[in-house]
């Protein structure tokens, strides 16, 4: 078989029991692997009732058919209901940990059950082996590492979990390859929930690649591509993700305080300019890839990797922060610990309101960077006011009655893009199948970057078919699974080209999107069984009630109705956001 | 006043011009600048035809250039022009 190993795992860590399926032709077709391939076996596997931490409950890590071959395939995708949105949810990591899980012979690992010790995983040659992780629970991703590298074959990569991952934080991540995060959604307290520490794997098998002297024409291809271009060329390799931070900031749209304001007077000084001519080491990349836009960084008494923009804002302008040193020690601990960076700066900013409206007794004021350290460690350990942010922030804002200062979506947070400088990034966040993301439709390229073509950010037309279409394609390329960043300098038919000299199957443009929208409508699906519909695809209040005063956005609002009509009939679903009969029979749901 | 950000400032620095002078279009401004500072920093920014390169941002007052009259928009003492070359993130 070329491009896809053929063959999945299943392990039930209560019975012991495991056994390999093959994945037939069709489910590849359809679905590819890594998030699509994911959510359908999720489907096929657990219901809309079925509790995110309960033994039933499938966690699934997939690889997908460009997996190990391609420039930055070292990619996973991590598949589950969230605990911290009640959706279903995917989550993805860089690194090379897909790329090794593959080698040793496998698609995915689809596991259930809970251990009635901790244990961790050791995949190699298509088999697994269980093994005890006593002596490892309680240590911190990089110590986990470290410790089961030293039992393992040389070149082991290593998903894991921290403390955070261990006491259930609903937003706790899996960590892989050091520092790098499947972040969002709380799969780490998923994995926490079933006694397992960590999965490692090693192999030597390689990807069959249909059309090899195409594959090799088709690689140099694209490395011409993606060097040429000024961002994945350049930009993101001298600057990284935080060169964003002034480009959002100019535009009034990057939010301050949470979320009061769209402008952060020391927006520069936590810049990606900054932190390259302040604590950059050296950059750092991912298997195989060229664009390297990790950022592995010293501060005058730690190291490790980040800030990258998101991090930069969650621990810096939303609560007020313009310490730099801090802003990266605390993203060295949540990394360390095991955490979601957005979800826990942006819980901070939510206890900081609540703290100044004294809707919470708790003080914690806007700007003091002197807490935390604490707050983040407290929070992995669900000690004091720990336990509290661990909630997560519309849990917290509910049991303090003020819910309507958590910005978030379906229980997720909002990142670092103030909705009401962007309107298709509006209606992408309030669409969202995993709620509060950037991730799904990433409509600041068009919005603001520029990429591919140049729309304005503060009008609503045409914007319901274009988060659409940005929302196949995200779930098209999780599916493959590769970095959003080709993106950039790629179009679709790049991917098909992909595809074709890898697995051999010669789809078109409109079958992979069709694959994407096919995805993109079962997660729907599901979410409609757990209870989502139109009443949840939608913003917090200050989004329409409050304009921003300062900056380029200022007296802005978010129109969300202007754009959620059209985005139901654009998807072919009802008024309330299900799925009309006639386009699941099309997508031959 | 120009500003620089990202990969402009590895040539242009201090990235903060002051410059007084009768209203001009961007694309003077731009050439204007280059003189000012001694650097040949418009490649980053626009193509070979003087075209934007896909991704270059440039505000004046905070608004980007593509809703108005692109290079050919008018700037006078006072304004603020922020250049970007073509950056992403996420």
């Amino acid at each position: 078989m070329n491009g896809w190993m053929g063959k999945i795992a299943k392990i039930d860590l209560g019975s012991l029991e495991q056994e390999t399926v093959a994945i037939d032709d069709e489910m590849r077709r359809r679905y590819l692997g890594g998030r699509g391939l994911g959510v359908k076996l999720y489907t096929d596997l657990c219901s809309a009732k079925t509790d995110p931490f309960a033994p039933d409950n499938a966690l699934i890590f997939m690889t997908g058919p460009l997996t190990g071959t391609v420039m930055t395939s070292g990619r996973y995708a991590v598949v589950s209901r969230s605990p911290l949105t009640g959706t279903i949810c995917d989550s993805s990591s860089g690194g090379s940990f897909g790329a090794v899980l593959k080698s040793a012979g496998l698609d995915g690992l689809v596991i259930q059950g809970r251990a009635d010790h901790p244990v961790y995983l050791y995949v190699h040659d298509g088999g697994i082996e269980v093994r005890d992780a006593s002596s490892l629970w309680g240590l911190n991703t990089q110590q986990t590492q470290k410790a089961i590298q030293e039992q393992t074959p040389a070149k082991t990569s290593v998903a894991c979990i921290g403390p955070a991952g261990e006491n259930r934080v609903a937003f706790a991540a899996i960590m892989n390859d050091k520092d790098r995060a499947a972040g969002r959604g709380g799969m780490g307290a998923v994995m926490g929930a079933k006694n397992l520490k960590a999965i490692a794997a090693s192999g030597s098998q390689t990807v069959a690649i249909a059309d090899p002297e195409g594959y090799k024409a088709m690689n140099a291809r694209i490395e011409r591509i993606v060097d040429k271009n000024p961002v994945t060329g350049k930009s993101l390799q001298v600057l990284g993700t935080s060169v964003l931070v002034n480009i959002i900031n100019a535009h009034g749209m990057f939010p301050t305080e949470n979320f009061r304001r769209g402008m952060f007077n020391d927006a520069e000084g936590t810049s990606g300019e900054k932190i390259a001519e302040s604590l950059l080491q050296r950059q750092s990349a991912c298997y195989k890839c060229p664009i390297g836009c990790g950022r592995t960084t010293r501060t005058k008494n730690k190291h490790g990797e980040g800030p990258e923009y998101e991090t930069v804002w969650a621990f810096g302008a939303q609560l007020g922060v313009s310490d730099l040193t801090a802003i990266t020690e605390a993203n060295y601990a949540c990394n360390e610990l095991g955490l979601d960076t957005i979800t826990m700066g942006s819980t901070i900013g939510c206890a900081m309101e609540l703290s100044e409206t004294g809707a919470w007794k708790e003080k914690l004021d806007w700007g003091d960077a002197s807490k935390l350290l604490a707050l983040v460690e407290d929070t992995a350990y669900r000690r004091g006011i720990g336990a509290e942010l661990a909630l997560g922030s519309k849990r917290l804002a509910e049991k303090y009655g003020r819910p309507e200062l958590a910005m978030q979506v379906k229980g997720m947070e909002i990142p670092a893009y103030d909705p009401r400088g962007v309107q298709g990034m509006a209606l992408s966040y309030a669409t969202s199948n995993r709620g509060g993301c950037h991730m799904r439709a990433y409509m600041i390229s068009p919005e603001i970057l520029g990429h591919p073509v140049f729309l304005d950010r503060f009008s609503t037309v045409g914007k319901a078919e274009i988060v659409a279409l940005f929302q196949d394609i995200s779930a098209l390329v999780d599916s493959t699974v590769l970095c959003r960043f080709l993106q950039i300098a790629m179009g679709i038919s790049t991917f098909t080209e992909m595809l074709r000299t890898v697995t051999g199957l010669d789809f078109s443009d409109e079958e992979l999107l069709k694959i994407g929208r096919r995805i993109y409508t079962l997660e729907r699906v599901f979410n409609n069984r757990a209870g989502f519909s139109r009443g949840d695809d939608t913003l917090p209040p200050r989004f329409f009630n409050e304009e921003l005063q300062t900056g380029s956005s200022r007296h802005r609002v978010v129109r969300l109705e202007e754009m959620l009509d059209d985005y139901y009939s654009v998807r072919g679903w009802d008024k309330e956001g299900v799925p009309l009969p006639r386009t699941l029979a099309e997508l031959g749901l | 006043m120009v500003k620089f950000y990202g990969l402009l400032r590895r040539q242009v620095q201090p990235p903060v011009l002051e410059i007084s002078t009768a209203e001009l279009n961007i694309l003077q401004l731009l050439q204007l600048a280059e003189r000012r500072t001694g650097q040949n920093f418009l490649d980053e920014l626009l193509d070979p035809e003087k075209k934007l390169l896909t991704g270059t941002i440039i505000l004046v007052n905070g608004e980007n250039i593509r809703l108005k009259q692109n290079l050919e928009t008018r700037v006078s003492g006072g304004d603020t022009v922020d250049l970007f070359s073509p950056a992403g993130g996420g």
